[in-house]
């Protein structure tokens, strides 16, 4: 075979300058997408190996974990002073330690979600206005006392004593509510938090198609990566929105073929092992001593949270 | 020999205009070690997607042991079974073919679709993961595996349901040497233990390590020649109408050689 180049391939490029403004070179909308999908890639990467560690709390049947799990956000749910919930913290603290997880990996997401949905909405709660009680710190004071639709303003605006027990019991459950979720989640591989859901009575063929999902949005979010930095590696200077846009709408197109082709393929594979419409997966049935021990750790600690408020004060 | 497969004049085209198979007619018989070659777009895995019941031929006939294999005969269930139970494909890409969660999970999908008992299931599974080597990725899940390992998965997934003619598609296709070597050395234990192999590839040197009868398909997508793997790699001519080798050129020092090439491990050199 012999192939005749064309003239330019065989020659040293002649100095190219680029035609740019003084603008920086800016492709957002690339780097956003390549930075949102290889983190979705990484992150469905590390969770899918998650449940391979040899660790105690990963080896748990998920029956008996997603139990557990379930047992514990519901005391946590019912307790209602500051000291269980001091407790659950405690008891969640050593399931971190004994799972082996890092809790500097995850403090910083346990604290920020922490922070805005168990402190943030609670604050007005701080002030006499929402939870009368005794004044601790004053903030603004009224020539007199004053009706604003159901509220009564009061002459002196401040944060209660009963104000900050409510917050910070309210505060204290959501973090331990995230702190827990994020353990089992941590703790547990997709394929094992999928089993826990048959607690539920969730039929095989949803479970499968979460599977089929999961897995998907796996291989879709690598073609996507692929196929932008195919585009980042061609394109230079700044486009125009409008040569983007005709860029981008390719690549979609040519991302939804591929995972038209994808799917497809995949149902043949099913059908050619037997799938018929219906789905039969595996049993768990297994149950260990670990399981066990596990279910009644955690009984044991749910009710030690509840019964703790006991000697705490409730509001 | 007893045919297990028989493919009677099938015609295939997609969207009823592109046309990819005409006039094929192929027996395939019990324990037959059966190569089907062509260059890309001649057909091969839509001839194999046809004699795994996943597409249906335009014209023709497809029959498995006799009774044709048709969308009204897989309705039946218990045709649809022993059909299914019989016949393992092997995808040329294992990603689409890899779809449960885990490798364990994977391995036994296909014995508990088919009815096969639990127990059951799970002694085949651990069984094969020994077999092929891979016990060690039980518990991991599919999309963290390498290209090699999917497709050591792939083929455990499907040996699990006891298939007795065993379909792959491109077995080498994205493996790297290694994996080559165990694929082409699996299918050769296959056939010696008695499975039915068909397989689809454009690689003469797997042909010349698996000695196979071998179809070649052609670029007008019908059968161009039926032989055995000695009959149809020595004759280059042939090879070359059909593209399965070409006219390569490359040094050897400062000596440039031209030859007939292929991945063909005979490789022929010489000056032309």
């Amino acid at each position: 075979m012999s192939i005749e180049f064309p003239a330019f391939l065989t020659e040293p490029n002649p100095a190219v300058k680029p035609v740019t403004n003084r603008r920086k070179n800016r492709m957002p909308f690339l780097d956003k997408t390549l930075k949102t999908v290889a983190g979705t890639v990484k992150t469905m990467y590390v969770h899918s190996e998650t449940g391979a560690r040899d660790k105690v709390l990963f080896r748990i049947n998920p029956l008996a974990k997603f139990f557990s799990f379930i047992f514990l956000i519901v005391s946590i749910s019912l307790a209602h002073s500051i000291e269980s919930q001091l407790l659950a913290s405690g008891i969640i603290l050593i399931f971190y330690l004994i799972s082996g997880i890092s809790y500097r990996y995850v403090y910083k997401k346990i604290l920020v979600l922490s922070v805005v949905f168990g402190l943030l909405i609670f604050l007005p709660a701080l002030l006499n206005v929402i939870t009368p009680g005794k004044i601790i710190h004053p903030l603004f004071h009224f020539e007199k006392e004053s009706q604003w639709w159901i509220y009564r303003i009061p002459q002196t605006i401040g944060i209660t004593e009963e104000g900050t027990y409510v917050v910070t019991r309210l505060f204290l459950r959501v973090l331990n509510s995230i702190s827990l979720a994020l353990l089992y989640v941590y703790s547990s591989s997709f394929a094992q938090i999928v089993k826990g859901m048959k607690v539920f009575f969730i039929p095989n063929t949803f479970l499968m198609i979460m599977t089929l999902a999961y897995k998907f949005i796996f291989i879709l979010s690598k073609t996507i990566e692929e196929a932008y930095l195919a585009l980042r590696s061609r394109l230079v200077g700044n486009v125009k929105d409008k040569n983007i846009r005709s860029i981008i709408s390719g690549r979609v197109f040519f991302i939804f073929k591929k995972s038209k082709s994808h799917y497809e393929q995949t149902y043949a594979a099913m059908i050619s092992r037997g799938y018929t419409g219906k789905i039969t997966l595996r049993r768990t049935r297994q149950f260990w001593l670990r399981d066990l021990i596990t279910l009644l750790t955690a009984l044991i600690a749910g009710f030690a949270i509840i019964f703790m408020q006991q000697y705490g004060k409730n509001s | 020999m007893e045919k297990i497969l028989e493919l009677k004049n099938i015609g295939y085209a997609y969207f009823g205009k592109n046309e990819a198979l005409r006039n094929i007619d192929i027996d395939i018989h019990k324990g037959e070690l059966l190569c089907i070659m062509g260059q890309n777009g001649s057909g091969k895995s839509t001839l194999l997607n046809i004699m795994n019941g996943l597409i249906f031929p335009d014209s023709g006939n497809v029959f498995f042991h006799g009774k044709e294999v048709s969308e009204k005969s897989l309705r039946e269930s218990a045709f649809n079974a022993s059909f299914r139970q019989n016949t393992a494909f092997i995808f040329q890409n294992s990603d689409v073919q890899l779809f449960c969660s885990t490798v364990f999970e994977e391995l036994m999908f296909a014995p508990l679709q088919l009815g096969i008992m639990q127990e059951e299931a799970e002694h085949r599974a651990i069984e094969m993961l020994r077999s092929i080597g891979i016990e060690h990725l039980k518990n991991r899940s599919v999309i963290s595996l390498s290209g090699g390992e999917k497709k050591k998965v792939a083929i455990a997934s499907v040996l699990t349901i006891n298939p007795e003619i065993i379909l792959v598609d491109e077995p080498l296709a994205g493996l790297d040497p290694k994996s080559q070597t165990f694929v082409i050395e699996l299918l050769l234990a296959l056939n010696r233990a008695g499975k039915t192999v068909v397989f689809t590839t454009h690689h003469l040197d797997l042909v010349d390590h698996l000695q196979p009868r071998v179809i070649v398909l052609s670029e007008d997508h019908t059968i161009s020649k039926t032989g055995t793997a000695e009959e149809i790699l020595n004759d280059e001519d042939f090879l070359v109408s059909v593209n399965l080798i070409h006219e390569h050129t490359h040094k050897h020092g400062d000596e440039v050689h031209k030859h007939y090439h292929s991945h063909y491990v005979f490789h022929k050199h010489g000056k032309h």
